[in-house]
């Protein structure tokens, strides 16, 4: 009981270090050695962009990757459809951007079908007695009657929407619209058939699914809550107000400064992204906890499913998210000086002598930086940080202590997808949309966590920006092309070498450090 | 001879691999049925391989098996073993090239190609095996897919065009007459089933054997299996050599029987294929593998044919319904079931020969 | 009455049968020692009283309530503080948000802080430091304090002295004694001086099953019992 409660002076603090991480000091040093080596071959303007272009890419990996660590380090599970979560932000980032028409039709039906399933604890007596008959078959006959019901009911509800087997009504058209000003709403649906009809039988059949579902674990009171009634009352409210106003809401959207529409579009995305995340979790993780396999590869069958869904609803071709206007401009007092332009509405900036693209390389930083802080306050600073950074280490004694491990779980579910669609909606405009992007981003989020140590979040920023800054450089000399004393033609690195490169990082880095640069052992 | 003594005594050979031995006999008959009853063509069509449903569902049956090996090599490293690999697509796509670029480019013959990919294959899973100590679980899982997506990027790149045929895939692949997957079919059938028939026989002794005792020994509990005195990583290597060596032979069929080899059998996706048929039949199984190879390929087959663009949709949702409600796969959830009715079974045995048991 | 009684309770981990009957009482204000020897089942006895292993037979009875169907953040919340036998203090928390963690409701930290800082002055010193570089006394004593955080009205307490110095033992036995005066306290212990000076009751694990009980007064005289379970071999 005589611990020293001093300080430890700096030195002390140094040799410390260095007895116990020294493997990871001199490999840290020896990748810094060689980016800094990577970065020297270039034209002094030449390295600045490719920093940044590095940065960049590292944001956009970082945002998926942060998720995946957190949700692996917490619950065990790698979660393989987080790419596909990514990519399908990215999707509905652009629809809300580009087509509010179709994302106002969209989320009417949406609204009501929250409405009953709000109401949870009402259906707790009838859960009940559909439990009582015994097998829980009779529970999923009626969720799939609610599915078939409200499939049905869906169909009657007007849907303006493009058809990518069409080139003049598919998404590719529409982007190109945007950027030339022709973009025009869609015209308007009609219903099916009688409106009140069509509101009725979805909320028939949402509450039957609802039932169904409860009846797998209707224990608890059949009284719903204040703020269950809340929430069902105003989404109902909500949706019904949505059908009734529907042509001044869309005037009034494709009005909006287009910038303004692009901030909403990604907050809409992520919201509606961390709900499928939950979802995810609730339905298809928690039915897994001890056979962690099984997870691996239900999420990759979700991941399947996303992907086929993408390619039928928008379409297999690739195509180009607008940028927002504010960092689009170009003409009179373009490029921007110096940082203090960021927001004077150019698309590039001239700073160092390069020109940087305000979009690609500072606002995506930006957010990246944001995101970080914001995530490692939360885990720092409050209390679901506690919980999540106690829960890495030891989940069953943070439920013995009684907090509720599974809402955390799903929780960190929910933010882990809510930040891949973040990334999403942020790389759209730079890198395009495809059914196949999410499964590429993934394989570079991984690489970075494994780089950086798989459950830690600061090695996960690490990584991702290592891998980013590194493919930046392949990229750039694959165009100026390496000199090498014994060839003739300077060595131009092919296009794969970009991932083969940070491939081979990982492996060397695996090898030397089974647990990543910042990673803990395993308890 | 008493009831109690049927239920102990070990049965014959014979009557052990009796299904086994039907499905021998269901396969050679299979193309002469349906030359008959669908094609309405005599016998003879099928050993003089005329066109129709026969020698085609025949190719279909080929592609079954050439699956069937890769996914059973895939369970033994991860069904048996527990080996979390997630390069795996890597053994057979090194199979699949080596031959095709031994045949095409070196000119060799069948037999001196299939030695040399045979050793590749055992230099391929020493690759695999250097890492093994090092990281475990899904940093196994992220080294294996890192080293299977280099090989698939060297496949794939314009450096080495003139031998993998890059992009687009190895082409033009010469197969020896008597075993020409066209003109010989029905030879190409008979040898492909063989082939499957041997290595699962071999399969079955080596997961009976005391080598694939303690495999499993080693994936249920590591720790214990070191306290006891195993060298866990010599038998970890052993079954990643002999799974390679079997992935690397249903890459060798595959390239014999396709006419074009497309770097995609080094993707992940590829990996996902094959662990995607061990669950179907039931991880650890091994005969799960061949189950899980026929009614993927086939409903991929008519899923396509019948839902075209939804095809995969359906595949994915199929995958999550089978990995919530059919956890064993097909063969697991049988055994359990073929289980309790043999416990059944012996209960009655017993009440019968009047014998108190528990 | 009794707070806490078991019945019959059987728990399987995986496809073993780790307990096979085991019945208990522990009555409100008492402490009782739970012995036996090493995979006895006393570990995970507490373990299914917290619900962190599901049980598979018998009932599990808290304060009149049933009690084993429930989570073990339910159980907890009950008012049953659990400390684990390999201590589980959180590596990346500090000593403080190791207390805090702990806390059910908002200000249960600041009501406990000055009775825990009174039964282990240590912890007031180190507040700031990871829970990491606390020596096993100190993260004994951190773990206790832990379950001190919320109202429990039950401790169940694995191992207090395992491995740890005689000095802290002391130390250890007379922070339980204290805490006793106004919580009830199931204890697993495997040094028999330690549990035979602080419990009033015992109760004996043999193979998975309870196997004998009593007063602890008697069990200190009964020399045939505890060869019998308790000594070595």
């Amino acid at each position: 009981m005589t611990t020293a409660t001093a300080k430890p002076s700096l030195g002390d603090r140094w040799s410390k270090a260095w007895t116990r991480d020294r493997r990871r000091i001199i490999v840290a040093a020896v990748v810094a050695a060689l980016l800094v080596i990577g970065l020297g071959g270039l034209d002094p303007e030449d390295w600045f962009v490719t920093i940044m272009r590095g940065l960049a890419t590292g944001a956009i990996t970082f945002l998926v990757a942060s998720g995946l660590s957190l949700i692996l380090g917490l619950m065990d599970v790698l979660n393989l459809a987080h790419g596909e979560l990514f990519m399908l932000g990215a999707y509905l980032g652009w629809t809300a951007y580009i087509r509010p028409d179709t994302t106002v039709d969209l989320l009417a039906p949406i609204l009501i079908t929250i409405a009953p399933f709000a109401l949870w604890a009402l259906w707790r007596p009838l859960g009940r007695k559909v439990a009582a008959l015994g097998s829980r078959w009779a529970g999923w006959l009626l969720v799939a009657v609610g599915l078939g019901g409200w499939w049905w009911a869906w169909r009657l509800f007007p849907l303006a929407i493009w058809d990518p087997s069409v080139y003049a009504e598919s998404p590719i058209t529409f982007s190109l619209a945007f950027d030339i000003g022709t973009l025009v709403p869609l015209p308007a649906g009609t219903f099916g058939g009688p409106a009140l009809i069509a509101v009725l039988a979805m909320l028939v059949a949402a509450s039957i699914a609802a039932v169904g579902l409860v009846s797998f674990n209707p224990t608890g009171s059949p009284r719903p809550s204040a703020k269950g009634i809340g929430a069902s009352i105003v989404a109902l409210a909500a949706g019904l107000s949505i059908l009734a106003w529907r042509e001044g809401l869309v005037e009034g959207l494709f009005a909006m400064n287009p910038t303004l529409r692009f901030f909403l579009a990604g907050i809409v995305s992520v919201i509606v992204i961390s709900a499928i995340g939950a979802g995810v979790e609730v339905a298809l993780i928690r039915p897994l906890y001890d056979r962690p396999i099984y997870q691996l590869m239900i999420t990759l069958g979700f991941g399947f499913i996303l992907i086929e869904l993408v390619r039928e609803v928008w379409g297999r071709p690739e195509f180009t998210m607008p940028k927002p206007p504010a960092f689009n401009g170009i003409g009179e007092g373009c490029p921007g000086q110096g940082i203090g332009d960021l927001f004077s509405g150019c698309s590039t900036i001239e700073m160092f002598g390069a020109r940087i693209r305000t979009y690609n390389e500072l606002f995506i930083v930006g957010i990246g930086i944001i995101v970080l802080v914001g995530v490692s306050l939360l885990i720092k600073r409050t209390r679901i940080g506690m919980v999540i950074r106690a829960g890495v280490q030891d989940r069953h004694m943070v439920e013995a202590l009684g907090v509720n491990v599974r809402v955390v779980f799903m929780g960190v579910f929910a933010m882990g997808a809510g930040l891949a669609a973040l990334g999403g909606v942020l790389a759209g405009p730079s890198i395009g949309l495809s059914p196949e992007m999410g499964g590429r981003l993934l394989l570079s989020a991984l690489i970075a966590l494994a780089i950086g140590g798989l459950t830690s979040f600061p090695g996960a920023a690490v990584g991702a920006v290592l891998v980013g800054i590194l493919q930046q450089i392949i990229i750039r000399y694959g165009q100026t092309g390496i000199p090498l004393p014994w060839l003739e033609e300077p060595f131009k690195p092919s296009p794969p070498l970009v991932p083969a490169s940070t491939v081979l990082l990982m492996i060397v880095i695996l090898l030397v450090l089974p647990n990543g640069l910042l990673g803990k052992a395993e308890h | 001879m008493s009831l109690v003594d049927l239920a102990t005594t070990r049965k014959p050979w014979i009557v052990r691999h009796r299904l086994l031995l039907l499905g021998v006999l269901a396969a050679v008959l299979f193309p002469f049925v349906i030359a008959i009853v669908v094609d309405g063509a005599p016998i003879s069509a099928v050993w003089e391989n005329a066109d129709g449903n026969a020698k085609f569902l025949q190719g279909l049956a080929i592609e079954v098996v050439v699956l069937a090996l890769y996914a059973m090599s895939y369970d033994l490293v991860l069904g048996v073993s527990g080996l979390l690999s997630f390069g795996h697509a890597m053994f057979f796509a090194v199979g699949a090239y080596s031959l095709g670029i031994l045949l095409k480019s070196a000119g060799l013959g069948l037999v001196p190609s299939l030695l040399i990919v045979m050793g590749i294959a055992v230099l391929v899973a020493l690759l695999f095996a250097v890492v093994l100590p090092r990281v475990k679980g899904i940093g196994f899982a992220l080294v294996t897919l890192g080293l299977a997506s280099v090989t698939g990027i060297i496949i794939s790149s314009s450096e080495f065009k003139d031998y993998t045929g890059a992009d687009v895939g190895l082409q033009g692949v010469p197969s020896p007459d008597w075993l020409n997957p066209t003109d010989q079919r029905f030879r190409f059938y008979l040898v492909s089933m063989g082939v499957l028939v041997l290595v699962y026989l071999l399969y079955q002794r080596l997961v009976d054997s005391p080598t694939g005792k303690v495999l499993v020994a080693v994936r249920d509990n590591e720790d214990r299996a070191l306290m006891l005195g195993y060298s866990t990583f010599w038998y970890k290597t052993f079954a990643l050599i002999v799974a390679s060596m079997t992935a690397a032979l249903a890459g060798s069929l595959h390239t014999l029987y396709q006419p074009i080899v497309t770097p995609e059998v080094a993707g992940l996706g590829f990996t996902v294929a094959a662990l995607l048929m061990i669950l179907i039949g039931g991880v650890g199984t091994v005969s799960g593998a061949i189950v899980g190879a026929a009614v993927f390929r086939l409903t991929e087959f008519y899923l396509d044919r019948w839902f075209e663009g939804l095809s995969n949709l359906l595949i994915g949702a199929g995958y999550i319904l089978l990995v919530l409600f059919l956890p064993y796969g097909i063969v697991g959830t049988w055994r359990t079931r073929s289980n309790r009715i043999g416990e059944g079974r012996s209960r009655l045995a017993r009440l019968l020969s009047g014998s108190k048991g528990e | 009455m009794s707070l806490l009684s078991l019945e019959a309770v059987n728990t399987h981990i995986g496809q073993y049968h780790i307990l096979q009957g085991v019945d208990l009482e522990v009555g409100a204000g008492e402490i009782v020692a739970m012995l036996g020897r090493n995979g006895a089942g006393k570990t995970t006895t507490l373990k299914t009283i917290m619900g962190l292993h599901p049980r598979t037979g018998g009932t599990v009875t808290f304060d009149g309530e049933e009690i084993g169907e429930l989570r073990p953040y339910e159980v907890a919340s009950l008012g049953i503080g659990y400390v684990p036998e390999n201590r589980a203090i959180f590596a990346d928390l500090s000593v403080e948000e190791n207390l805090r963690i702990a806390e059910r409701e908002r200000g249960d930290l600041a009501r406990s802080i000055d009775f825990i800082h009174d039964l282990f002055p240590d912890l007031a010193r180190l507040a700031e430091l990871p829970g990491t570089s606390l020596s096993g006394g100190q993260q004994q004593m951190l773990a206790v304090a832990r379950a001190l955080v919320p109202e429990n009205r039950l401790l169940l307490i694995d191992e207090p002295s395992e491995g740890l110095a005689p000095v802290i033992i002391e130390q250890m036995m007379e922070a339980i004694r204290s805490i006793s005066s106004d919580t009830t306290v199931l204890l697993v212990e495997q040094n028999f001086v330690v549990a035979s000076r602080l419990a009033q009751q015992y109760v004996i694990l043999e193979e998975g099953r309870s196997v004998a009980g009593g007063a602890m007064a008697d069990l200190v005289d009964d020399d045939e019992t505890i060869n019998r379970y308790l000594g070595a071999g």
